[in-house]
């Protein structure tokens, strides 16, 4: 066995024969700073805080290199809150309570699963497109997106896997292709523009029909995904949250931009358009939405007053979120959209 | 949920909630649920207890007053009739039924029964981002003896 005697001689001589072991010292004389750079210089894929190397070929050449375009406060710990709330579809949905249901009952699962087995692939998709145009030296960000797509993925394949256990299958897609019920997110070019679209407006609505989902369940198995799959896109919203939170502080001035993502995500929340918002009105989702939550094809109008429940509590929360990142003088400007300010009014 | 605890602890109080946190930090399930940093409030009437919770278990309970409040991430409100209704549904099931569970009496209750004192919904989220662990919190109180005021 080696010893500490054996290898500082090993090393003494490597260095009397020739050996340039200066590099090692440096080492000791580095450490990661603990600041992240405003801007990075970094294109060659050399990971934060490492020991940079000269002449290595630019291959990253990087989009996103300002902290301002990409950073937020606090994601270390939201991202040890993603790894250690990680469950598997596998193993944490108990799938033998799936028993056969009544034809229209199983018809509206399998839309709503299909619908959201689309949305998550889009969720999933955009966010690997900036994690990969984004400097290493944000590492924080990469890391908290790429748990996102873990979270995503997860989703995707349990939709998905909702859809085929009980004879159903999956059913027709939605009218939008692009879209995760109120922002346009698959044309999202800009990385703010894509947290804003995805991030606040979509998930932040995601986010209640998952909370919905408990109550249209018809077997623990559903009760298990919706409540998990809740706890999943609460984290994803905290990333937009704190991003744009960041932006009001440090970018300031480009609220007005944001305040365009913003609106239009509002528009299609309001009205449903594209069809991506089930808890917006005369939708295709809509219908099974209400299908589940009334119990039954002819218990609709039940389920509708449920719905319209829904939709205040959608809009109070992403009214308080704005507060929260600091662009709610949309809603006393009247710039908000007038439909969930009204929404708003009513659920105060 | 495994055996039931036989001494009879009233609620609301100080005591009822830490055999809550007392059968939390000894249980792989709750553990296994994932870490949660969150202080919750808790309000009973008129009577506030606060709740912390830090990585995989619960660390403080203590009773407060809604100035507390403030400092929670969220907190939690019903009358104490609601309350009763709760623990005493989670008792009859063995843990909350579906028109029981917080999700649901906060979707259900007008007006919801999570909140942030200061109308801040980052922390607000947090309700939403670890409930699973909080309805465990709760559903554990169907192993307690329990009695109302």
């Amino acid at each position: 066995m080696a010893t500490v005697e054996s290898r500082t001689a090993y090393w003494e001589q490597a260095k009397e024969q020739g050996f340039d072991l200066s590099w090692l010292e440096k080492l000791r004389e580095h450490v990661a700073g603990e600041g992240v750079e405003e801007q990075s210089a970094n294109d060659t894929g050399r990971v934060q805080g490492s020991i940079p190397r000269g002449d290595v070929a630019r291959f990253g050449a990087y989009t996103f290199r300002t902290k301002s375009e990409v950073w937020a406060h606090n994601l270390t710990k939201l991202y040890e809150e993603f790894i250690t709330r990680q469950w598997s579809s596998a193993t944490d949905i108990p799938w033998e309570t799936i028993q056969p249901l009544p034809d229209d009952i199983e018809a509206a699962q399998c839309q709503l699963a299909t619908f959201f087995t689309q949305v998550e692939f889009i969720a999933s998709d955009v966010p690997g497109r900036f994690i990969s145009t984004m400097s290493p030296d944000y590492q924080e960000v990469r890391l908290a997106l790429l748990a996102q797509v873990m979270d995503e993925s997860r989703h995707l394949d349990v939709f998905r896997k909702r859809a085929l256990a009980n004879g159903g299958g999956l059913m027709r897609m939605i009218d939008s292709v692009s879209d995760v019920v109120g922002g346009s997110t698959d044309n999202a070019r800009e990385f703010t523009e894509f947290s804003s679209r995805l991030h606040i407006t979509g998930e932040g609505n995601v986010l209640t029909l998952f909370r919905l989902g408990e109550m249209m369940a018809y077997n623990e198995a559903e009760k298990a995904i919706y409540r998990r799959c809740a706890q999943d896109e609460a984290r994803h919203v905290a990333i937009g949250v704190l991003h744009l939170r960041y932006m009001n502080e440090f970018a300031p001035e480009r609220r007005d931009e944001i305040h365009c993502y913003l609106d239009e995500g509002e528009s299609r929340q309001a009205t449903g358009a594209g069809g991506e918002n089930p808890a917006g009105q005369s939708q295709l989702t809509s219908g099974a939405l209400a299908m589940l939550l009334g119990g039954g094809k002819d218990k609709v109008d039940e389920g509708q007053k449920i719905l319209m429940a829904i939709r205040q509590r959608q809009t109070k929360e992403y009214f308080q979120r704005l507060k929260s990142a600091g662009f709610d003088d949309r809603i006393h400007n009247g710039r908000v959209n007038p439909a969930l300010l009204e929404q708003y009014k009513a659920a105060a | 949920m495994s055996e039931r605890r036989s001494t009879a602890l009233k609620f609301p109080s100080v005591e009822w909630f830490r055999a809550l946190q007392e059968l939390v930090n000894e249980d792989e399930e709750f553990r296994r649920l994932g870490s949660i940093d969150a202080v919750m409030g808790i309000k009973v009437g008129e009577r506030v207890f606060v709740i912390n919770f830090e990585a995989f278990e619960c660390t403080e309970v203590t009773e407060g007053t809604e100035y507390d409040l403030i400092d929670a991430d969220f907190y939690l409100e019903m009358t104490v009739e609601q309350w009763q209704d709760l623990v005493t549904n989670t008792r009859e099931n063995n843990g909350a039924d579906l028109s029981h569970t917080l999700n649901t009496l906060d979707l259900m209750i007008e007006g919801g029964i999570s909140d942030n004192a200061t109308g801040d919904q980052l922390r607000a989220d947090v309700f939403f981002r670890v409930n699973q662990s909080l309805q465990h919190f709760f559903d554990s109180s169907a192993r307690l003896e329990t009695v109302f005021e």
